[in-house]
């Protein structure tokens, strides 16, 4: 596996890379980059798979510190270790009415999502939080595998003003939904989880905490389940939302 | 060519191990190599119920280095013996046990288990974890404390026992001297070095605990200047460790006077590496003409030129 374009900007922070790879992946899983031969940076990144289409991943990432500041300006990516696909993934599901809610960068496994749920004849609503306009990216493209999409800011600059919980409340009075699927910030997983919980919609989130190794050896990224501490790396990163106890996440 | 050392009355095949906490319980290593060509697998830190192990925050990567905050989380004495030792065995591993009691009492009743179990070829003690009856001070910071914890664990040990040292203490090498007289058959160092974040956003500590453990490259020099100075202390066999990441490192600790070897942190970056190491050494020998490995274990003690 490797990496093999320069990073295309899409929006202010978020960034495009092409990966060369010819594992299955499903939906939700994710791959990890080792920077460099040597030790500085050192420890492998995850990033959540945007789109599959043959031998070609598409990975969407956010600048956010060192190693994803290092990765936007990169053109020879000899040095960069790519291994995976790895962790569970999203249930996919069949005929089914599905409700998607992505905030910021943690749209981005969700359109893999939509686009695998729509070849399973499921009808997909899509609601895309950003903090504003100039954070969305590929609106175009989420609105080719959803059959809705809706757009939510902070401040209102593109789609309705407020976050995702406050358009998940709308949606869901208006529609049935047997299942939703979740990834973003934890506050706003957190937000949107308990309104599910509340209306007994099975629901799956896609956690983005900090991992240590990405392979289960180290435990690093264990997080609180009602069936005990489960790693995030194997045994998520996408869970039974309903399952986490979002108290400590 | 000869790369197997000993360690008390065990040997292994090659110096290279896996250290604990950085190898789980060789499943997930066990992908990407057979687990019968590094020297052991060391497992997690055990202990007598399982551990859930800390809330929060548990790892931070740093410069050229990971702060840890994992808190022992472990599936208990029962659970290993049950679910993961068959594995290892399966596997043709070398295992060493590692005891992580948090109590006198708990880290004999450890060993006593594991001594009875013939799969098991030696055990690591981890002297780094508090003394919960006793104010919670680390067994390995306080030489009094050690010598008690030792002298009742070797009582009942019946494995080769390896103690491995804290380097949190002003000088690691009374406590290295400290299990040679209490009678381990072998030290290792070093644990990880005590460290801290803090969360300039929050304006908190980055960890529950407050303060973590600190691994990787960045604490390689310390660890090998440890190494070299236990190694003039003591004459029971040491296994160095401390951000090993390529063959020129274990190289480096071997010179200073480790028999054997971990790999830590570069599992979790690279899983193979162990394996490549422990290909590495062979290489190594053939190439400069050593026969074997154990003529340049503290190699650098004796004389500043290289061998041959």
């Amino acid at each position: 596996m490797k990496i093999i374009s320069t990073p295309e900007k899409l929006c202010k922070g978020h960034y495009l890379l092409h990966i060369e790879c010819a594992e299955d992946c499903l939906p939700g899983q994710f791959v990890s980059f080792k920077l460099g031969r040597f030790t500085d940076p050192l420890i492998r990144r995850p990033f959540s798979i945007f789109n599959k289409n043959g031998n070609d991943i598409e990975v969407v990432f956010k600048e956010n510190g060192r190693v994803t500041s290092m990765l936007k300006n990169m053109t020879d990516f000899s040095d960069v270790d790519v291994s995976g696909p790895y962790g569970r993934g999203f249930t996919v599901t069949e005929n089914e009415n599905v409700l998607l809610i992505g905030g910021g960068v943690g749209n981005a496994p969700l359109h893999y999502l939509s686009k695998v749920l729509k070849t399973k004849n499921n009808s997909i609503t899509f609601i895309y939080a950003a903090r504003s306009q100039e954070f969305i990216y590929c609106g175009d493209r989420f609105c080719t595998e959803s059959n809705e999409i809706c757009y939510v800011t902070d401040d209102g600059s593109f789609g309705d003003k407020g976050f995702a919980a406050d358009k998940l409340k709308s949606v869901i009075a208006k529609t049935k939904f047997s299942r939703a699927y979740i990834c973003g910030p934890t506050i706003m997983m957190k937000s949107c989880a308990e309104i599910l919980i509340k209306e007994n919609i099975p629901l799956e989130v896609s956690l983005e905490n900090y991992f240590g190794c990405g392979i289960g050896i180290c435990s690093g990224c264990s997080v609180d389940t009602v069936d005990g501490k489960k790693r995030a790396c194997v045994e998520g990163p996408v869970f039974d939302g309903s399952k986490l106890l979002w108290q400590y996440l | 060519m000869n790369l197997s050392v000993k360690i008390g009355s065990l040997t292994l095949k090659n110096p290279v191990t896996v250290a604990s906490g950085t190898a789980g319980y060789g499943e997930e290593l066990s992908a990407f190599y057979n687990l019968s060509e590094i020297g052991a697998v060391i497992t997690k830190g055990l202990s007598l119920k399982p551990r859930p192990g800390n809330s929060g925050n548990r790892i931070i990567e740093t410069p050229s280095g990971i702060l840890n905050s994992i808190g022992l989380e472990n599936v208990g004495i029962e659970k290993f013996l049950s679910q993961k030792l068959p594995f290892l065995e399966k596997q043709n591993a070398t295992i060493i046990a590692n005891a992580a009691g948090h109590s006198i009492e708990e880290n004999v009743e450890l060993c006593r288990i594991l001594s009875a179990e013939k799969k098991i070829h030696a055990i690591e003690l981890n002297v780094s974890c508090p003394n919960v009856k006793e104010g919670g001070i680390a067994f390995g910071s306080d030489i009094q404390l050690m010598r008690k914890l030792l002298t009742e664990v070797r009582e009942v040990c019946t494995l080769p026992l390896i103690v491995k040292l804290s380097p949190n203490v002003s000088d690691i090498t009374q406590f290295a001297l400290c299990a040679e007289e209490c009678g381990a058959d072998a030290v290792s160092a070093i644990n990880t070095l005590v460290g801290m974040k803090i969360d300039i956003k929050r304006k908190t500590p980055h960890f529950n605990n407050k303060v973590a453990g600190l691994s990787g490259p960045a604490v390689r020099p310390i660890a090998v200047r440890m190494v070299y100075q236990i190694f003039e202390k003591v004459s029971i066999p040491i296994l160095g460790l401390g951000g090993i990441s390529n063959v020129e490192d274990a190289l480096e600790f071997i010179l200073a006077g480790a028999r054997a070897i971990s790999i830590g942190t570069m599992n979790l970056v690279y899983p193979v590496r162990a394996a490549e190491i422990a290909e590495g050494l062979s290489d190594y020998m053939t190439e400069n003409g050593i026969d074997d490995i154990n003529d340049l274990v503290g190699y650098a003690h004796s004389s500043g030129i290289s061998p041959q």
